[in-house]
This record gives structure tokens, C-alpha cells and sequence, in this order.
């Protein structure tokens, strides 16, 4: 409180220096605080917020409530918007060219480039206005959705855009929350109420958030308005998950914490309604804060693109320069004609040759603009919004039917990175695991339960040799969801009869009180559904349901559980535990605890945890117990199961006592909370006696091992990059066939004797040394190994394992160069107990250290710093939150998706995009090439040989569509042989297709064909042309040889493609069309203005001659015919691994795809139907957030850089809220 | 396509039966956003090669032949001139002879007729190294003027050959200034041949650029004086020597069309020409060449078309029979694909 003293004293200093006039006001609002003027210190840190008192509030100019995500407005939209544009480097260049074409410099007319770059800035202009209005819709709908505030004694409705800090608002059941707001009261009991974030973070469980007790009353209007009170709070922060500050209410000092706060784009779930006051608004609201853009990713392809653009630019630089000199070289008097007497201008002045050669190095360049393709970036982006959202979006290979998900691309700009992945890195749980949980196994007291075998074990079993039959299910046994166990010596009771039936009665308590699950339904076994934030818990719940501790009733301060007697049989009573503290689970403490009174008074702790944090804090003996159990673990970790363990603790009132004085002062804290929170539960946390451990399986996803096969056939490598423990992630890995005993495996663990012993030392330097030094050893070892396996012929395929403990020396700067040669020449890499900052780091290492091209695979939010590091992220869309996907670029909702989208949709995009690219490259320069040639007869002039016009509708018009049509249809092979051969993929790894050999041989060709264009168009005119023998001039040549070359250039593409629509012939047909009716209307006509009537009556003028037909069959012919020999050749004797496909399966029709896919689409029932079609439709976004929320709710990998860790997963108590829909669809009938 | 997507989801998201043609469009939407269109998938295989090869050669030799024939069934006289109208005193000092007007420019030779020439016989004048193309030669001139005459005074673009004397020159600017002015009278034995220097323009150029009630009243009357002359009293339209020059050659060597001569000119006989050698070539090296040609359906001589038709056929042929013989000898037998396709249905099974 020292710092609101010291403001305080200074308000007083202030105020008694100040004028009478503030004085005045002294006096006058002598109940509120002293006012100054108009301005009233802020804390730099802090906010006073009167509540209930706009005038109080008014000096200090809180932002309003009204929010804007428009990009632009009316009078910034062409300002802002051009330069936007104009940031784009071809646009820039277009438009210098543009005011150097204004110019008498200019050899063209300045429409010829005038006209490509307003039609390229008008289609995205349009673009952007319209994704801008949308925009605006949204915000003025939001910004006038009524919301009740308390005015006069009663809730009247005003617009939320006139919403001000410290109203207080009444939002009913259903409704958006304005603003950020400070829960006063709630309709429900215990000033509890539910809300659903799922537009924040879109985790769909509802989050109960809790008034304090003190305002509880604040419910009805003539009691609110009663309210006043003083909130002082942190400034307006990004944070979601935290707030700290304090309400001052009749001088008492109650601490806040975030949850009593709803935040705006959240909503009320499940109460009538709340009543809030407005802490924080419009711009300033925590969502908002957050929505700022994550910087976009660029495929690398596009990256490569720039380095040819820069190479164009250079030939350009190249040619001006010969034609500049030349000119300087040309220019002479001896040229009568051309008037060149002493006035001449400098441009063409003999006297000055140099001045002549820079004028015309210009001249040039405005001349020879066309080698940039403008078009490119346009088309290509268009190309792949429809790839993106069309293909991607509506594949139905790619729609899981049973979540009703399809797949999304979020960002439409790396289509063709999925063309070219190396490296996948994977996280496992709910990426290759089903994130199903089962309670499957568990010790207690050192004695194994659970009979089951896990799927790994059977597939380690198999590799072994050994068969395992199908055990036999016991008629007796219990399955249902979250269990999967069976032992008759623990189920219906008979645990009583076990050795150690305290232990097995602790070890049921434990599991049906230590937990944050929400009971929900009917009161009895078999109706109630658990909601739970993490399935674990919802299993562990049901377990010790199904052994007779069911827990069916919380209270905020009660857990009510339905006990089967413990001494007599079949006998139940309902027992209520008082839950005095809950110690909530976080990634840092990797624990949970709770504790609670019995109806007899004990005082237990529960706690359950990670083996690792538990077994630091157990108390001192027992040692057989620990050693058991430990085996026991290590035994569920190697079948692949997870691992729990739990103890117990019994307090004396005494010692809780002084202790949860200590855990307030923490909770209450303004400033380091969790940290000092985490502190204060340390201390009791400790002398735990250990009870047993849980095991429980996860389920691996469908079709994950045939998957991963393929994609390593692919010759992708996948790491996979997980939490868990070493065994288990090996399991998983043999699970997925990612490992198998053929390989050579090498381990570096720190879970070693010499480790484990320093580590038991305590010195913390020492072990740090000593890890160090066994890492760097390890490493070494291992790589040499490898590179001498490398060497030998047939040596077996490496698999490197590492966990996150030496995963964290060996990153080290020096190391790091080891590891990731050594890790480069393994085929599989597990990383295992890694922490979400060292899956971000693995990926940048091989990102940047080995300059692959990455994929990272993620569910959870600890994925989200690995997705965002590498090159494509791609997030699981399904059950658990949707962290992940609101970071990936694309979304699916199953493992085995990536099949379809890097072997199908990657693979056509990055061979689409690059064939759109370098033709783009090749018409560009064949044009501008033939326009290079006529330069050199026209003295370096730069005298242009196209119509202006020609040249500016080339690349808008006569050329633009078919290539569009290409970059969507074209396919190599059909999917199922792109699945079905995935070494075909290997040649977008190799990126065979953007290679500069691949651009050499079309620039060879496009400099064949610009030759062939010119000097053939040229040596056939040179005499009469027909039985009058009248003469053709320039204008006549040059529009032979225009006509040739659209004509070639489309027919190229049409040589280019692998497969023909009709929507190819369509295009290619009409866009020669277009041409042959734009020159008839363009030459038919004469305009009123002096536009040099070159072209008048032209193509009528050749159309009647025979020239103009022999030319226009000869010219394409032979141009196309260098390309036709070099596919033909290629094709034979140097194929590409897609062509030898296609000559494969040349015969086989190619109904056999077709009707597959047209089954998988009759396969779907009508309801499946629709429901796709209902997943299709635009998402209902919901309308009162409005705005991308690209920046995912919590921490990026560039905050877990800065050493922040990811936050905990709001554990609070959770509901997960399939009442979603059920709302929904009443409200549709 | 947006239309067709809210339609198709609309129809199955309502659950209604959709109507027939809404039936059609959303299979065809469904075909494209799952990419199964219907498409040919054209596999270059060696036989399409070779047979596209040959058939290319097959269609292009004719054409070649034929229109080698009608080029070389033209009858082509070309008479350098420029160098032998020249007197012996000048031969040193060409440009001043050409400059000195009061020297006679007149000039007369003797042409041998090697072949039959039938009627029309078209009378070229041939420039070389004379950049008609060059940027500020090709730009000197208004159309607008040509066909409007002193109604249009926006001339800029006639620089330097502009104004004189404040009035805008009908016609300005460089192109016609420079206008060619070698004059030829052609007779036989002792009769004149006449030479028809009707319709030597392009109809479109006479009706639709060059005004009728335009008369060339100032042209090189001023100091500014260049090449030929024009009669003021007659309209544009119909000083069709201007119009053939006007219309701006492609390449620094052209020839422009100068008149025909309407009657057949038998194997060996002599003609006199007597050349008017008005025109500078000397300046700037260039050359001044006469020709005689008739012309066929294909026009003047130009052996370029046939020769390259019949090139290209004989190369596709060439290469059809080379890729017959390497598939001949070398056949691409599906044995490498066979053994890997029997596996890949193994895999598939």
C-alpha cells in the first residue's frame, strides 16, 4: 500500500498548492476524492476506477466503448490503402515506371503501364474495401447492441459503444459481456456464474468465475445503486489470465483476482444474470489488447520468387545497359532525317553522347517494363485463396465425420510449403494419441493392479515373436468411457479383502476428492457425465466411481461422495468432505492438491502429481513402498501408459492454520501472485505419504501408424516432440512404427546412475557441469557412431532419442552443431519430457540451422510456440481446446489427414504454383525479348514494336486467365496414385520444379522463341505481300508477330499441362479470342483524338493477305517445336518420377478415382451430408467479437522466449460445454 | 462460384429436395472443390511424339513446296543505283553532288530483263540503312493533321518539322519533311512504258488517314526544306506517294512501292530507265536500289516462307524417323514399370 500513500500525499500536496478554484472542489466533493482540474494522477501502473460515479470518472478520459477493427476509412482508405500496395516492390516499380512513362522520355504512351497497374491495384483495392466494409458491418453492429446499464434506480439500454468505465451493467443469460467487467453479483447462489470462452480461447468448457462475498448483495437496481466503491487496478493489459487489483468498498480493502473478472467476447452461461462494473473498455479490453496480427509467414517457395524478380531486374539492368550504349553509339548527324540540327533535345543530341546513352537507358527501361510480370503476385494470390478455401477447405478426405470437422487453412499463403515439408515435429498427446483417456492399471501400497494389455505391448509382444491371444473378457467387467480396468481383487468391493485395505480406501478418496471435475446430470452411477478440463481427471473420477467412492455433488466448498461402506458390504452412505483449500495444478508444479476436512474432523491433504514432484516431497522411510512403486512406474511408462502418483498427508489444525494465513496474504498479493502462491503451497506440500500410482492409457489416433509410414516413405523425417516420459514416448514411437528394432537407437538420457547421483548432491552447479559434460560426451559418441554407420553400405536406419533435460545442454550454442548433425542423419527423433520452449527450439534449429522446410503437428497450447516457430503450423481441430489451431496456419481434425493434405493438396499446390510461376517468367521475357531484338534495328532508339495498348493488355488479358486455370486444375497424378506413391513427394522436398535449371530451360526456350517471333515475322515480310504488291509497315509486322506470340504463349501452357478441363480449353481458347476481337474493334475504329493511328484498319490490311496465314501456322509451330523436342526428350530419357506414373496407369481409366470419390461422397448418410454442408457454411463467427482474434490467448513463442513459461491451463473448475449446441437447435425449430 | 456454393449448401443444409438444375450445378461445384473434374490427360508418349512429329512434317513440306514455287515463279529485277548515278568527278565527294542543286540529277541506264515478266510489274524503291523506325522519326508526324488538315492544330508532335511561319506545315513533321523524291521513267526500245502510280497505298490509308480537302499549301516552301515536293493543289488523299512513304517501314532496309507497269516485259529484252536522283542516301551510307518484281498469289519474292515450312518438315520428319528408330531399337518395353506395378498392387490389396 506504500506506493497508493505516496500518491495520495502528492494528490494532497497538489491540491493545497493549487488554485482557490480547486479548493472549491476540495470542498465541494469532499465524500468522493479530491479532484484536480482535469487531471487526476494516475499511477503509472494503476487505475482508479469510481464505480458507479461517471462524473468521478470523467477527468481521467477512459477510453470509450466503442471499437473499431477497420483497417481503414472513408478518407484514409486510398491514401492508406495505395500504400499498402506500393509496399509491395513489383507495384512500387510499376508505378516509377508509370511517371517515367508520363515523361518525352517515354517511348510508350503512359497507359501502357498505367492500365496493367490500375487493374492490379483495383482488384486488390477492391479486395481490401470489401474485407474492410465487412469489417465495419461487424463493428457497428457490436458497438449498437444494447446493453442495460443503471441509471436513476433502474437498467435502461443503451448502445455498448456508449458504455463508460466504472457503469455498472446488468448482462443477462446468453449475452456478450461489453467489456471487461468486475463480477458484483450473479442470480446464482454464492455469486457464482458461468461463463463460455471460446471466442478468447476457444476452449469450449465453461469457466466459473466468482463475486466476492462482499458485493454478493448488489443484485436488484435500487440495491446496486446504492454501490459505491473504488477499484484500483493494473493498466490495461494483454494479459487474459491475470489481473490483479483491489475494490475499496467502505473503506475495507478486498483483494481481486481474475476470477471476478469477465471478459468481453466471453458470455454468461447458465445464470439469469450478473451484475458488473466496467473496468476496462473498447480498445483497452484484454481481448482487444491481444488481437494484434501475428506477423504472416511466406512460403519459401515466394521467398525464392523474390530472388528471381531481383535476377529479371537484373537482365533488365543487363539489356538497357546494351541498348543505352548503343544508342550513345548510334546517334549522329549524318542521320539528316531525323532532324537532328543544334536544338535537337538532349535525348537525341550527337554533342552529348553520354547524356544521350543515360536518357535513353530510361527510355529503356520504361520500354522493357514488361520482364516484370506485374500480374504475378495478383494471380498467384488468387490462385491460392480458391486452392485454400475451396480445395482445402472442402476436401472430403479430409472431413472427419464423426466431429463433424473439416479441414480449414487459415492463412491461404503456404499451400505450396506443404509441398515441400522435410521435417515433421509432432507432439503426441492428441496429435498421434487419441487424448482418450482409460484408467487401465494402478498400484497401491506396492501391489499391481489391472489386467489389461496395451495395444504397445501387444506390438512389442509381436516383435518379439510372441502371439497374444484375445484375452477373454470377463462377463464381470465394467467398460465404460474413461475406464477400461479390470481386477477381481479390486472391483465390487473386494478390495477389502486385499492386504492393505487403508491404503486402497486412501488411494479411492483421493481419486473421488483431489480434482477439479464437475459432476453433471442425474445423481446416480449411471446417468452422471463428469466435465472435466483434462480427460485424465474425468478417468481417475470415474475410476473411483466404479470402486465404490462416487463422487456426485460440489459445492464451492463441499464434495459430496457417495461411499460404499467401508466395513460392511454393499452398504453406501453419503459422506461430504469440506474442501478447505484446492492447490491447483500447473505446469510448474506439475501437482494438485487439496485439502479437506472429514465429517469427523481429520484434516488430510491430497495431493497427486508427476512421480517426479511427488517423490521430492515424500516423507523420509518406507523405502519398499517407493521402490515398488517406482518399478511399477517404470513398468505402466514402458507399456505406454501415464503415470500419476498420489499421496496423502494428515494435518493438525495448528499447522494449517498459521499455514492458510500465509496462503491469503499470498492470494491477495497485487504483485508476483503466482509465484508467491506456488511458494506458500510448497510449504505444506511436503512429508506426503505415498499411497500408489494410476496408470492410464491413451489411445492412439485411427490410422497414425500407416500414416507416419507413408509420410516416411515420402521421405519425410518425424520427430515427435512430447512431454511424457522417455518410455512412454519410445512406446508410442515403436507404436507408430516411427521406431522399430531394425534401428539403431541412441539414447541420450539424463536419467543415469552418475546423474542421478550428483543430482541427489543437491549442488546445483555441479550437476549442471556434470550434465553438461556427459551430454557434450554422449553426443559426441553418438555422431561419431552414426557417421560410421553412414559409411558402411547397408547400415541400419538411426533413431536418435533425447529428453528435454539434455535437450537443454545439448542446444547450447556450442553443441548445437552436434546435435543437429547427428539428428539430421537419424531417420526418427524422439524428444521427450520437453518443455513447450524447447519444442519451439528444436524446430527453429532445424528451421534455421539445417534450413529445411518444417511442419509442426499440435492440439494443445503447449504445441503453440512449436507450431508458430515452424514453417507451417498445423493445429488438431477436435476435442481439446483450440490454442493450437487459433496459432496453426491449417487445421484438421486427425493425424492421418496429412496424408491427404501434404501428399494431395502440398503436392498440386507447389507444382501448380511453380508452374505458374515460371510460365508467368517465361511469357514475361519471350515478350519483352522479341521488343529487345527490334531494338537493335531501330538505332537503340527505343523505339517500341507493340501498340501500346498491346503491350498493356498482354499480361491483364491475353494472357492472365489460363495460367489462373492451370494454377487450379492442374494435376499430375490423380490423388489416390499421389497417395498412393508417396515418393512422388520427394520431388517438392528436392524442389525439382523451381530449380534455376528448370528456369534456365525456360528462359533458353522463351529466347528461342522471341527469336523465332521476331526474325521470322520480320524475313517474311520484307517483300510485297500480295498480288498488288503494295508494302507492310511496322504497325503491320508487329501485329503478325503480337498475334504469333499470344497464340504460342497460351499454346505453351497448353503443352505444360497435365491434365485438360474444359475449363483449360475455355480459357486458352478465349483468351486468343479476346485478342482476335479486341484488335478488330481496336483497329476498326478511329478515335476524335491524336493517338497516332498506327493500328488503324491493320489486321484487316494482313488479314487479307496470305502472309498473314503461312506466318501465323509457321511461327507457333516452330516455336513450340523446341519446347516439344526437349519434353519429348526429357520425358523419355530423363523422367520425372510423376511422368513414369502416369505412363504406368496411362491405361487404367481414370473412372477408378473417380467413383471412389464419388462413393465416399454417397457414403455419406443425408445427416452427414448436411452436417458437412452446416460445416461448411461461413463460420458463425460470433458477431459480437468481430474481429480476427489471430494472436492466440495466451503467451506466443516469442513471450516463452522472454523465459515466460506457457500459462497453466485454467484448471479452475470446468464444465465442458456440450450445452453449446443443445442450445442452439432448439432455438433453429 | 460463391453463388453456386451458397445455393448447394443452402439446398442440403434446408434438407428440400433441390430442383434439377440446381442438382446438376452442385455436382459440378462438387467436382471441382473435391478436383475430379472431367479431364483428358494427355501422357506424351513416345508414339504420340514420333506421330506428332510426322504428322507435322507431313502437312508442312507441301505448304513449303507450294509456296517455294510461287516465290520462285516471281521475276525479281534489283538495281543498285545510288553508286553508278554518280558522275566520275563526284564519285569522291557524293554528298556535295547530291547537295548541290544545280546539278542534274538526271541519270540513265539500261536494265536486262533475265525472264518473262507478266503484267503488273511492280516498280519498288529500295532504301538500306535507313532507320524509318527510329523513335523520333517514327513519332514526327499527326494523323490528325493528315486527315483534318489546318482544322487541327495540336502539332507538337510534328517536331522539329512544325510550324513555318507560325502556321502548322500540312504535312508537318519528320516523316513526311524527309519524303523520298527519286523519280524513275522506264521505256522500251523507244516507246515509253507507262507506269500506273494509281493505288500503290493501302485503301484504308487513302480514305480513312489522309483528308480529302487537304492540300500540302506550305510544304517545303519554307527554309525548312527536305525531301520531295508535293502538289498544293492536290488533296492529300490522293498524293498516294506520300501515303505509301508515310506508312512507316519495320526495318531500316525496306522497300515501298512505287508504281506498276501494265504490260508484259519479255525474256531479254533492254529497258532504259532514267533515274531522277534527287534523294540524299549519300549522308548517312545508305544504299537506293530499283526494283522490278511481278508478284504471285504469295507477293513479291520471298523465298523465306517456303524454304522455312520446308525446314521444318524435313526436321520434324527427320527427328520422327530418329525417335522411330532409338524406339525401334531401344523400345521403352513396360517390363521396368511391370514388376513394380504388380508390387504396388500387392501394396494396395
Amino acid at each position: 500500500m506504500g506506493g497508493w500513500d505516496r500518491i495520495r500525499g502528492s494528490r494532497t500536496r497538489l491540491g493545497g498548492g493549487g488554485s482557490r478554484n480547486s479548493q472549491a472542489s476540495d470542498r465541494q466533493s469532499s465524500s468522493r476524492t479530491v479532484r484536480l482540474g482535469s487531471v487526476r494522477p494516475q499511477h503509472p501502473g494503476h487505475r482508479t476506477i469510481y464505480c458507479n460515479d461517471r462524473d468521478a470518472n470523467l477527468p481521467v478520459r477512459f477510453k470509450g466503448n466503442s471499437i473499431s477493427t477497420t483497417k481503414y476509412n472513408v478518407a484514409t482508405f486510398f491514401p492508406k490503402g495505395l500504400f499498402e500496395q506500393f509496399r509491395r516492390v513489383a507495384n512500387l516499380y510499376f508505378l516509377m515506371i508509370s511517371i517515367l512513362s508520363t515523361t518525352p522520355i517515354s517511348p510508350v504512351n503512359p497507359v501502357t503501364n498505367m492500365v496493367p497497374l490500375s487493374l492490379v491495384l483495383l482488384v486488390s483495392l477492391v479486395k481490401e474495401a470489401f474485407e474492410d466494409w465487412k469489417r465495419l458491418q461487424n463493428d457497428m453492429v457490436i458497438n449498437s447492441s444494447p446493453i442495460d446499464i443503471l441509471q436513476d434506480q433502474k437498467w435502461e439500454s443503451i448502445p455498448w459503444k456508449k458504455l463508460q468505465v466504472g457503469d455498472l451493467v446488468r448482462v443477462k443469460q446468453d449475452g456478450f459481456f461489453p467489456a471487461d467487467l468486475l463480477l458484483l453479483a450473479s442470480t446464482n447462489p454464492d455469486g457464482v456464474c458461468y461463463t463460455e470462452t471460446a471466442n478468447l480461447d476457444g476452449e469450449t468448457n465453461l469457466k466459473i468465475r466468482k463475486a466476492l462475498e462482499r458485493t454478493w448483495d448488489y443484485l436488484l437496481p435500487d440495491k446496486a445503486a446504492e454501490f459505491k466503491g473504488e477499484i484500483q487496478c493494473e493498466q490495461p493489459n494483454n494479459s487474459l489470465y491475470t489481473f490483479t487489483g483491489n475494490l475499496i468498498i467502505q473503506k475495507q480493502t478486498l483483494p481481486l483476482s481474475p476470477n471476478q473478472i469477465l471478459l468481453r467476447g466471453c458470455s454468461l452461461r447458465n445464470t439469469e444474470y450478473i451484475v458488473g462494473v466496467v473496468v476496462f473498455t473498447g480498445h483497452e479490453t484484454k481481448v482487444m489488447m491481444n488481437s494484434m496480427n501475428v506477423p504472416s509467414k511466406r512460403s519459401t517457395l515466394e521467398r525464392k520468387l523474390d530472388k528471381l524478380i531481383l535476377t529479371l531486374f537484373g537482365v533488365l539492368f543487363l539489356m538497357c545497359l546494351i541498348g543505352a550504349i548503343g544508342s550513345g553509339v548510334f546517334i549522329s548527324r549524318k542521320y539528316y532525317y531525323l532532324g537532328l540540327d543544334e536544338s535537337v533535345e538532349d535525348q537525341f543530341n550527337p554533342n552529348n553522347r553520354f547524356v544521350v546513352a543515360i536518357l535513353t537507358m530510361f527510355t529503356l527501361i520504361t520500354l522493357y517494363s514488361t520482364i516484370i510480370p506485374i500480374s504475378l503476385y495478383v494471380s498467384i494470390e488468387m490462385i491460392k485463396f480458391i486452392q485454400s478455401t475451396q480445395f482445402i477447405n472442402k476436401d472430403l478426405h479430409m472431413y472427419h465425420v464423426e466431429s463433424n470437422t473439416p479441414a480449414l487453412a487459415r492463412t491461404s499463403n503456404l499451400n505450396e510449403e506443404l509441398g515441400q515439408v522435410e521435417y515433421i515435429f509432432s507432439d503426441k498427446t492428441g496429435t498421434l494419441t487419441r487424448n482418450l483417456m482409460e484408467f487401465f492399471k494402478c498400484s497401491i501400497g506396492g501391489e499391481v493392479y489391472g489386467t489389461g494389455i496395451t495395444e504397445i505391448e501387444k506390438g512389442g509382444a509381436q516383435r518379439n515373436g510372441l502371439r497374444i491371444d484375445g484375452v477373454k473378457k470377463a462377463t464381470t467387467t465394467v467398460h465404460e468411457k474413461g475406464f477400461n480396468f479390470d481386477d477381481p481383487r479390486l472391483m465390487l468391493g473386494a478390495w477389502r479383502n486385499e492386504r492393505d485395505p487403508d491404503s486402497c480406501k486412501e488411494f479411492f478418496r483421493c481419486l473421488a476428492i483431489c480434482h477439479t471435475v464437475l459432476p453433471e446430470g442425474d445423481e446416480t452411477p449411471e446417468k452422471i457425465t463428469y466435465q472435466a478440463a483434462s480427460p485424465d481427471e474425468a478417468a481417475l473420477v470415474t475410476a473411483a466411481k466404479n470402486f465404490g467412492f462416487f463422487f456426485y455433488r460440489r459445492t464451492p466448498t463441499m464434495i459430496m461422495v457417495r461411499e460404499s461402506h467401508v466395513e460392511k458390504m454393499g452398504k453406501i452412505e453419503d459422506v461430504s468432505y469440506e474442501i478447505l483449500s484446492v492447490l491447483e495444478f500447473n505446469s510448474t508444479r506439475k501437482r494438485q492438491s487439496v485439502i479437506c476436512r472429514y465429517p469427523n474432523g481429520r484434516l488430510v491433504l491430497y495431493c497427486k502429481g508427476a512421480d517426479t514432484v511427488i517423490y521430492e516431497r515424500l516423507a523420509h522411510g518406507n523405502h519398499n513402498i517407493k521402490k515398488t512403486t517406482r518399478e511399477h512406474l517404470e513398468e505402466f511408462g514402458s507399456a505406454g501408459l501415464r503415470t500419476l502418483c498420489l499421496a496423502y498427508r494428515d494435518l493438525s489444525s495448528d499447522l494449517y492454520e498459521t499455514w492458510n494465513e500465509k496462503f491469503i496474504q499470498a492470494k491477495s498479493a497485487l504483485r508476483e501472485r503466482e509465484k508467491k502462491l506456488d511458494e506458500v503451497a510448497d510449504l505444506i506440500e511436503k512429508d506426503l505419504i505415498l499411497i500408489g500410482s494410476t496408470a492410464i492409457e491413451d489411445k492412439l489416433q485411427d490410422g497414425v501408424p500407416s500414416c507416419i509410414e507413408t509420410l516416411s516413405r515420402a521421405g519425410i523425417k518425424i520427430w515427435v516432440l512430447t512431454g511424457d516420459k522417455m518410455e512412454t514416448a519410445i512406446n508410442i514411437a515403436y507404436a507408430c512404427s516411427l521406431i522399430n528394432n531394425d534401428m539403431k537407437q541412441f539414447i541420450i538420457s539424463s536419467e543415469t546412475e552418475a546423474i542421478r547421483e550428483v543430482e541427489s548432491r543437491g549442488d546445483t552447479v555441479e550437476t549442471e557441469r556434470v550434465i553438461r559434460a556427459s551430454v557434450k560426451q554422449e553426443l559426441k559418441r553418438c555422431l561419431e557412431e552414426a557417421q560410421h554407420y553412414l559409411h558402411t553400405v547397408s547400415g541400419p536406419k538411426l533413431a536418435l532419442i533425447i529428453d528435454g533435460k539434455c535437450l537443454m545442454y545439448a542446444l547450447d550454442p556450442n553443441l548445437r552443431v552436434t546435435l543437429l548433425n547427428l539428428s539430421l542423419n537419424c531417420s526418427s527423433v524422439v524428444c521427450c519430457r520437453v518443455s513447450p520452449l524447447q519444442k519451439a527450439q528444436v524446430t527453429s534449429l532445424v528451421k534455421k540451422g539445417a534450413r529445411k522446410i518444417t511442419l509442426s503437428i499440435g492440439d494443445g497450447a503447449n504445441d503453440v510456440s512449436m507450431i508458430q516457430a515452424a514453417h507451417v503450423g498445423v493445429g488438431i481441430s477436435g476435442l481439446e481446446g483450440m490454442q493450437a489451431v487459433m496459432a496453426s496456419d491449417f487445421a484438421i481434425a486427425q493425424f492421418r489427414f496429412l496424408t491427404d493434405l501434404l501428399l494431395v493438396h502440398g503436392r498440386w499446390s507447389y507444382l501448380r504454383i511453380c508452374k505458374v510461376v515460371t510460365y508467368f517468367f517465361y511469357k514475361n521475357l519471350t515478350f519483352t525479348l522479341t521488343q529487345f531484338w527490334f531494338t537493335f534495328q531501330t538505332g537503340f532508339s527505343g523505339q517500341r514494336f507493340y501498340d501500346d495498348w498491346f503491350q498493356s493488355l498482354y499480361n491483364v488479358i491475353f494472357t492472365a486467365l489460363p495460367v489462373i486455370i492451370v494454377g487450379l486444375f492442374d494435376e499430375d497424378v490423380s490423388a489416390p496414385l499421389s497417395k498412393k506413391y508417396p515418393e512422388l513427394y520427394k520431388e517438392g522436398i528436392r524442389n525439382t520444379f523451381f530449380k534455376w535449371r528448370v528456369l534456365s530451360v525456360w528462359a533458353f526456350f522463351s529466347v528461342y522463341q522471341s527469336l523465332v517471333f521476331y526474325y521470322f515475322t520480320i524475313a517474311a515480310s520484307r517483300k510485297g505481300h500480295n498480288t498488288s504488291g503494295k508494302i507492310f509497315g511496322l504497325w503491320d509486322v508487329s501485329t503478325m508477330a503480337f498475334t504469333c506470340i499470344v497464340i504460342t504463349v497460351n499454346g505453351r501452357l497448353l503443352m505444360a499441362c497435365n491434365s485438360i478441363t474444359r475449363w483449360h480449353h475455355i480459357s486458352i481458347a478465349g483468351s486468343i479470342v479476346a485478342w482476335f476481337v479486341f484488335i478488330f474493334l481496336y483497329s476498326g475504329v478511329s478515335t476524335p483524338y491524336d493517338r497516332q493511328e498506327n493500328i488503324f484498319f491493320v489486321i484487316y490490311v494482313l488479314m487479307s493477305t496470305s502472309y498473314f496465314y503461312l506466318t501465323l501456322l509457321l511461327v507457333p509451330v516452330v516455336a513450340l517445336l523446341g519446347d516439344f523436342v526437349y519434353q519429348g526428350i526429357q520425358r523419355w530419357f530423363f523422367p520425372y518420377d510423376y511422368q513414369i506414373i502416369q505412363e504406368i496407369h496411362r491405361n487404367e481409366p481414370e473412372v477408378s478415382s473417380r467413383t471412389e470419390l464419388m462413393e465416399i461422397g454417397h457414403h455419406l448418410t443425408p445427416d452427414e451430408e448436411r452436417s458437412f454442408a452446416i460445416a461448411q457454411l461461413p463460420r458463425e463467427t460470433s458477431k459480437h467479437t468481430g474481429f480476427a482474434f489471430d494472436s492466440p490467448g495466451y503467451e506466443s513463442f516469442f513471450a516463452s522466449q522472454a523465459g515466460v513459461l506457457a500459462p497453466q491451463k485454467p484448471w479452475d473448475v470446468a464444465r465442458r460445454a456440450s450445452m453449446r449446441s443443445q442450445q442452439r437447435t432448439p432455438k433453429k425449430n | 462460384m460463391m453463388d453456386m456454393e451458397v445455393r448447394s449448401t443452402s439446398g442440403a443444409g434446408g434438407g428440400t429436395p433441390p430442383v434439377p438444375v440446381n442438382l446438376r450445378r452442385s455436382k459440378a461445384y462438387y467436382r471441382f472443390t473435391q478436383q475430379n473434374l472431367p479431364a483428358c490427360k494427355p501422357v506424351l508418349t513416345p508414339g504420340w511424339v514420333i506421330s506428332i512429329f510426322l504428322l507435322t512434317g507431313v502437312i508442312f513440306m507441301p505448304i513449303g513446296l507450294i509456296a517455294l514455287h510461287a516465290s520462285q515463279s516471281v521475276v525479281e529485277i534489283v538495281y543498285r543505283y545510288d553508286t553508278e548515278c554518280i558522275p566520275e568527278s563526284f564519285r569522291s565527294n557524293k554528298v556535295a553532288y547530291i547537295k548541290d542543286s544545280s546539278i542534274s540529277k538526271n541519270c540513265n541506264q539500261t536494265l536486262k530483263v533475265q525472264k518473262h515478266m507478266k503484267a503488273p510489274i511492280h516498280i519498288y524503291y529500295q532504301l538500306d540503312n535507313y532507320y524509318q523506325n527510329h523513335r523520333r522519326y517514327v513519332k514526327s508526324r499527326s494523323d490528325r493533321q493528315l486527315l483534318h488538315g489546318l482544322n487541327y492544330n495540336a502539332t507538337s508532335s510534328c517536331q522539329p518539322e512544325e510550324l513555318n511561319n507560325e502556321l502548322p506545315i500540312v504535312p508537318c513533321g519528320l516523316i513526311a519533311w524527309s519524303m523520298f523524291n527519286d523519280t524513275y521513267t522506264f521505256s522500251r526500245e523507244t516507246a515509253e512504258l507507262k507506269v500506273n502510280r494509281k493505288n500503290i497505298a493501302w485503301k484504308s490509308d487513302r480514305e480513312h488517314k489522309f483528308g480529302k480537302d487537304v492540300y500540302p499549301f506550305n510544304f517545303q516552301n519554307g527554309t525548312l526544306v527536305g525531301g520531295g515536293k508535293l502538289n498544293p493543289r492536290v488533296p492529300l488523299n490522293e498524293q498516294e506517294d506520300l501515303i505509301v512513304w508515310m506508312r512507316t517501314a519495320a526495318l531500316p532496309s525496306f522497300r515501298k512501292l512505287y508504281g506498276r507497269i501494265e504490260v508484259d516485259l519479255e525474256a531479254d529484252e533492254f529497258i532504259a530507265v532514267k533515274f531522277v536522283n534527287n534523294y540524299n542516301s549519300y549522308s548517312f551510307g545508305g544504299e537506293k536500289k530499283l526494283v522490278l518484281s511481278t508478284s504471285s498469289w504469295l507477293g513479291g519474292k520471298n523465298d523465306f516462307l517456303g524454304v522455312a515450312y520446308i525446314a521444318v518438315g524435313c526436321c520434324c520428319i527427320f527427328i520422327s524417323l530418329l525417335f522411330t528408330l532409338l524406339h525401334v531399337k531401344n523400345p521403352r518395353h513396360e517390363s521396368e514399370s511391370s514388376p513394380q506395378d504388380s508390387e504396388i498392387q500387392m501394396t494396395t490389396r
